[in-house]
């Protein structure tokens, strides 16, 4: 077991964190001189916030989640690090504001593994959260500003935040515990169509019903990716469930359906799809944010033009691509560290869903294991989406990359589905030590997943 | 539950696969033609991180320095819009015009040995120091012709005929450099076309400053001599097509020394038909039509009909620069330096020295001999000729007390409006030192209106 000892994996995870800290003190030094040609104790500051604030993180999860994966922190904190590092590279106000955002993010992560002693809690209330979820949604699309063509932001005093951000995890945790419930009935299903097995709509009802609620919001909102995530997730999670591709292929031919009308019905939808496939047709205008991102990659080649030395700023101060510092982040990683830079946050996004799903896979009991593979869903999928969409291998979508863009609401928000992770690893783990304590653990094994297989 | 899980998990690596595949593609393998597609402004940005050599004119006035903003340099040009023209622009968004991009290479230490230092700063991180250029230019002159010109639409070319080397070149309406990132549009939309150089780009019909040419081939054809004697009826008939001279007037019984000078057009139309549309065509060949400027800042090439499309009435206009012919002020200059430097045509050039950051001599223009239309005994005799115009002929205001100036006036008709208004000419005629063309868009007779301007422009080249 290699979760088995709580203490050798909780100082793994502290030697994991090392790096981060190590490039959060070069990398500020790196920058600060590029910017200053004077290397200050000042830059070093934020490799000592850095080194404090998971330092904190990392004795939160020691007390609160022993048991949980080793590796999911570390890598968070080098998306992070890196993130950050890149923020200030691009404009120094902003990266105390992100630092800011990342104590905040931090207090919720706390927040979260305290009052979420037991995941089974979120079960009991996964009306109430997901009302809440669709509540945050129609807020937004009432009260929210349009910002660069899309309703996201709404403003709370002084503070702007995208609410969507956290309704998708609500939302994940309600699909998670309505398909526990209805999980069995999709699977065993006896009236057949055509030869394909129909469950009992009204089981599928109320799931497609907030499904469609959100899918239209979310079209209204004019958030493409978001609206994407959801639908991503939902597929996976109902996969996952019932272990049938049938309800995938569905799904995908809804998809299809779906972005044929869209983009007949949007020209929002049109305009991005027709930049992806010719962004060449008008490079100083429509295409312009993706060939400059293209153009940045290309800067940076093979191993980058390293931190500080890229062309990100224009001498009027702002960015030469627009939104580079949320939703292009990817492309100033790519341009000032390379193929190899950008390869290696593509792997540590890798990482993060293995562990995620290797905690899907171990969990106990059927919504931790759906709740575990939705956040993970929904986590690996935004990073993927607006990765491919930078590099042009799939349509723009504006979101952001989990942990490194800026963003107040985007960081809380993922450290709440970090913690959320955690807690569940956290449990599995528990109960295997506890079981193999007892010596049951081959009993405890056996009871597992009582439908297993049935559908696949 | 397992076995979708570990299918999403795959999933999800092929993802990741994909999106290192289309990395990989973007940042090694389309990489290269990433890097030099049209719309990429990086190879500038690149650029703007050299500073640029300083450029100077002969008189040691700085035209294009460098303020530093942080890892950039930023261009200026002191002198604002009067050296527009020939010095163009160095622009993060438009690119470059003029000794800017002619000279890029120089002034960016690609070349020579600066070439070398060039890659040891790279690797050094150091910012690399470009060449420096010392023009031709006398900015004492180019100011002169920018203010006797005014804001009158129209070109000033002088340049000195013994060497090529270009003293002063003006066009109006111009732009100023150092605004050009915010005008660039609205240059581009103006009718008036500020960003062609007229001196060099902009093609007129040359009216009778033409006649230089045609009197170099009469002579040297001994088809006339100076003394060969004319008589005007005030009209000549050339295939149907009836000559008149400007303002209808009528001469009388004249040498050819006083057609040239009175500019009569029946004479010279009678003298271009005798010698014919080959000649006429062979002799504008000789003296640079239909060739570009051999310069490095380019720029149109004057036009002489082809003389099998000739008839007898297209080579009576042709003989007085009317018709289909169309000049350069530049070429006028060029012509008018044939005569001035004993036949031979010098290639013009605008660059002096190529310096490096200590003021070392890197490179030193070299005058090289471009075309040789007359023989030094028929330079003469139209150097004679011109001398004339100004003493007692259409040119009188051209004339400078102390000095002999000769040259030639012209009054070209246009479809619309007052015809253009030309000068060429040179002083001190035994000794030209500076050789002159006037073109002023519309605006009278050559006499009145581009004369007076040469006046000034040849006193402040000979510093008087």
């Amino acid at each position: 077991m290699s979760n088995g000892n709580p203490a050798s994996t909780r100082n793994r995870e502290l030697l994991f964190l090392i790096p981060a800290v190590l490039l959060t003190t070069v990398g500020f030094a790196l920058v600060y001189t590029q910017k200053s040609s004077a290397l200050t104790w000042y830059s070093l500051l934020y490799g000592v916030i850095f080194l404090a604030l998971f330092a904190i993180a990392h004795l939160g999860r020691r007390f609160l989640v022993p048991y949980a994966d080793p590796y999911l922190l570390p890598v968070t904190a080098l998306l992070s690090t890196l993130g950050i590092l890149v923020i200030y590279r691009i404009n120094e106000r902003l990266a105390l504001e992100q630092a800011l955002w990342l104590v905040v993010g931090l207090v919720v992560f706390l927040l979260v593994l305290v009052f979420v002693r037991d995941l089974k809690m979120l079960r009991d209330y996964r009306f109430l959260i997901g009302i809440a979820g669709i509540l945050l949604l129609v807020f937004t699309a009432v009260f929210g500003r349009e910002i660069n063509g899309a309703k996201l932001w709404v403003r709370l005093g002084p503070v702007g935040f995208q609410p969507a951000e956290f309704a998708k995890i609500l939302l994940m945790i309600f699909f998670a515990a309505y398909l526990e419930d209805v999980r069995e009935v999709l699977t065993v299903s006896t009236r057949r169509i055509l030869g394909v097995p129909v469950p009992p709509l009204r089981y599928l009802a109320p799931l497609l019903g907030i499904w469609v609620l959100s899918m239209a919001l979310m079209i209204f909102m004019k958030d493409l990716g978001t609206s994407l995530l959801f639908f991503g997730a939902l597929l996976a999670l109902i996969y996952v469930a019932t272990g049938r591709f049938f309800y995938v292929a569905v799904g995908l031919v809804l998809f299809i359906a779906g972005s044929a009308l869209l983009y007949k019905i949007f020209p929002h939808v049109h305009l991005r799809v027709d930049v992806w496939l010719n962004p060449w047709k008008d490079p100083a205008n429509k295409g312009y944010q993706i060939v400059q991102s293209l153009f940045a990659l290309a800067a940076g080649g093979l191993f980058g033009r390293g931190l500080g030395q890229g062309y990100l700023v224009l001498q009027n101060g702002h960015t030469i691509i627009p939104a580079l510092e949320t939703d292009f982040i990817f492309s100033a990683i790519g341009e000032e560290l390379g193929l190899v830079g950008a390869v290696a946050i593509i792997l540590l996004y890798l990482i993060f869903i293995f562990r995620g799903f290797r905690a899907a896979l171990r969990a106990r009991d059927d919504f931790s294991r759906l709740l575990a593979t939705g956040l993970t869903t929904i986590f690996g999928l935004q990073a993927f989406l607006i990765m491919g969409g930078v590099m042009k291998l799939i349509p723009l979508t504006g979101i952001t990359l989990p942990f490194v863009s800026y963003g107040g609401s985007s960081i809380v928000a993922n450290f709440a589905l970090l913690a959320l992770l955690l807690r569940t690893s956290d449990s599995v783990a528990r109960q295997e030590a506890s079981a193999e304590a007892r010596g049951e653990e081959g009993r405890a094994r056996a009871t597992l997943m009582p439908v297993e297989g049935v559908g696949a | 539950m397992e076995r979708p899980l570990r299918r999403l998990f795959l999933f999800f690596t092929l993802l990741f696969v994909a999106l290192l595949v289309m990395l990989t593609y973007v940042q090694v393998w389309a990489a290269p033609s990433l890097k030099t597609n049209p719309s990429n402004t990086r190879a500038i940005e690149e650029e703007m991180k050299i500073d640029r050599g300083t450029i100077f004119s002969a008189d040691g006035v700085a035209l294009a320095v460098n303020t530093k903003s942080g890892p950039y340099f930023l261009r200026r040009y002191p002198e604002g819009d009067i050296t527009s023209p020939w010095l163009g622009y160095n622009s993060l968004q438009y690119g470059r015009a003029g000794v800017e991009r002619a000279y890029n290479e120089d002034l960016t230490g690609q070349t020579g040995l600066l070439g070398v230092t060039n890659y040891l700063d790279t690797i050094l991180n150091r910012a690399h120091r470009g060449a420096d250029l010392k023009l031709t230019i006398n900015m004492a002159v180019q100011r002169a012709a920018a203010s006797a010109l005014g804001d009158r639409k129209g070109a000033v070319v002088a340049l000195d005929p013994r060497t090529g080397a270009v003293l002063a070149m003006v066009s109006f309406p111009r732009y100023d450099p150092n605004q050009i990132d915010t005008v660039w549009k609205a240059l581009n939309a103006d009718p008036d076309r500020p960003l062609v150089n007229r001196a060099s780009q902009g093609l007129y019909p040359p009216g009778s400053v033409f006649k230089i040419i045609v009197a170099g081939a009469a002579l040297q054809n001994r088809a006339v001599t100076p003394q060969t004697s004319f008589d005007d009826t005030g009209t000549y008939l050339a295939g149907g097509y009836i000559v008149h001279n400007y303002g209808g007037n009528t001469y009388g019984k004249h040498t050819f020394t006083q057609a040239f000078a009175k500019s009569i057009n029946t004479t010279f139309a009678k003298v271009g038909v005798q010698l014919g549309a080959s000649t006429l065509a062979s002799f504008a060949s000789d003296f640079g039509f239909g060739k570009s400027p051999p310069w490095t800042l380019g720029g149109s090439a004057s036009f002489f009909p082809s003389p099998g499309s000739m008839d007898k009435a297209h080579v009576a206009q042709a003989a007085f620069g009317q018709g289909q012919v169309l000049s350069t002020p530049m070429e006028i200059a060029l012509a008018a330096a044939a005569v001035a430097n004993g036949g031979t045509i010098m290639k013009p050039y605008i660059v002096g020295q190529v310096l490096d950051a200590n003021q070392k001599v890197l490179e030193n223009a070299k005058p090289q001999m471009w075309l040789q239309p007359l023989t030094a005994d028929t330079a003469a005799a139209v150097r004679d000729l011109m001398v004339q115009v100004v003493k007692n002929g259409t040119g009188t205001s051209a004339a400078i007390s102390g000095v002999q100036v000769a040259g030639k006036t012209g009054t070209a008709e246009v479809a619309t409006g007052q015809p253009h208004a030309w000068f060429a000419g040179f002083a001190p005629a035994d000794n030209p030192r500076v050789v002159v063309a006037v073109l002023v868009e519309n605006a009278g007779t050559g006499g009145t209106v581009a004369a007076p301007i040469a006046r000034q422009v040849i006193a402040a080249a000979l510093g008087q």
